[in-house]
């Protein structure tokens, strides 16, 4: 019985350590990218993704995210782009139908400041990335995290062979990301 | 007439006219291989060549008509009938119109397609309009349509020039070219 009320407690414990999932907003989230190909950048979109977020302002190391970028919803501006973006050479749509981000650790970096840390996969290869990213509290109650960091497409293997040869596509690709997370219940 | 025209066109008007010519076969060759081609780095490399060249083309369309309005084009032979001189103003004016609006349709089509066009790859020239596929599409069919219209008119133009020198032997192909071409005259 000791035992069992242990369990309880620490699983309670546990529990209580985690910040509260927050429903994500998709409709009014967004996930963007930008590539640059002979100087100019050609910008893209990813129009379905789960999120999971859990987020508290407060305890910042409780919180935690996992996402899910359903690849085949790319949208980069033209039929072109889009076909071309789900080729094997570059996101693999057959293969690898979707990407993932899942952090590992959150913390506070300054006032409405935060940094998540966690692994990115994308065609099945996974690297440790660091997110910063802000929040801001909405007038409804909602919370509105924001950031941007930059990967490099060949670490995930993503524009390979003649892509790669001089400098036609460039390797950084900043992401840019919001989401709005629905008021804590 | 207290000051004649010229007899000739001057070598800026010369070479913004041939120029024009090169850059359009260039243009024209390079957007007709490109279109047809898989997706490829060397059909971006060929796009973005496509459209500096068509951004030249509308530069030196701009300075060719100031420049006409400080050197003035010699006067069409007498001898050529009302109609032939009324064809020849609208296909001059129908080819600057078209080299006008054939970089322009493109500079569209490219910002409705999501990709700005950046001269040489680093000027950047500014969207006018969003991205939008339907209007990406539309503008592509003005952008060829516009295209073969423009070869009609060079084609004509072209035909004139030759009907002028062959058939009516007057000079209008000839001002067009550089002196060294009579230079067998000794005129």
């Amino acid at each position: 019985m000791k035992l069992f009320t242990t369990a309880v407690l620490l699983s309670l414990a546990t529990l209580s350590a985690q910040a509260a999932p927050r429903t994500v907003d998709t409709a009014r989230s967004d996930i963007s990218f930008s590539v640059k190909q002979m100087g100019v950048a050609v910008d893209g979109r990813f129009k379905r993704f789960e999120a999971q977020v859990s987020f508290d302002a407060a305890k910042p190391e409780t919180s935690s995210a996992a996402l899910s970028v359903d690849i085949a919803s790319i949208d980069a501006g033209s039929d072109e782009a889009d076909s071309t973006a789900a080729e094997r050479a570059w996101l693999d749509k057959a293969g690898f139908p979707k990407a993932t981000f899942k952090s590992s650790s959150v913390r506070a970096t300054g006032p409405g400041k935060y940094e998540a840390k966690g692994l990115l996969t994308i065609k099945g290869k996974p690297r440790e990335i660091t997110v910063p990213f802000r929040a801001a509290d909405q007038a409804s109650g909602a919370t509105l995290l924001s950031g941007q960091f930059s990967i490099r497409r060949t670490d995930f293997g993503v524009g390979g062979g003649e892509w790669n040869e001089g400098d036609l596509v460039s390797n950084d690709v900043p992401v840019k990301f919001k989401l709005l997370l629905a008021p804590a219940k | 007439m207290s000051q004649s025209l010229p007899q000739r066109y001057g070598a800026v008007a010369q070479a913004g006219h041939w120029l024009t010519l090169l850059l359009v076969i260039g243009a024209f060759a390079l957007g007709w291989i490109m279109s047809d081609m898989k997706m490829s780095p060397t059909r971006l490399k060929l796009f973005s060549y496509h459209k500096w060249i068509g951004v030249t083309i509308f530069g030196i369309a701009v300075l060719r008509l100031l420049w006409r309005q400080w050197a003035k084009a010699p006067p069409l032979p007498p001898t050529m009938p009302a109609w032939e001189r009324i064809g020849a103003h609208l296909s001059h004016w129908g080819l600057y119109a078209l080299l006008f609006a054939i970089p322009l349709s493109g500079w569209l089509m490219s910002s409705a397609k999501g990709f700005q066009t950046v001269y040489l790859g680093m000027f950047p020239i500014p969207d006018l309009v969003g991205r939008d596929r339907e209007l990406g599409k539309l503008l592509q069919d003005v952008h060829e349509l516009l295209t073969t219209i423009l070869l009609f008119v060079v084609g004509l133009h072209a035909t004139a020039a030759l009907k002028h020198h062959f058939f009516n032997r007057d000079d209008v192909l000839t001002r067009m070219l550089p002196r060294w071409r009579k230079t067998g005259d000794a005129s």
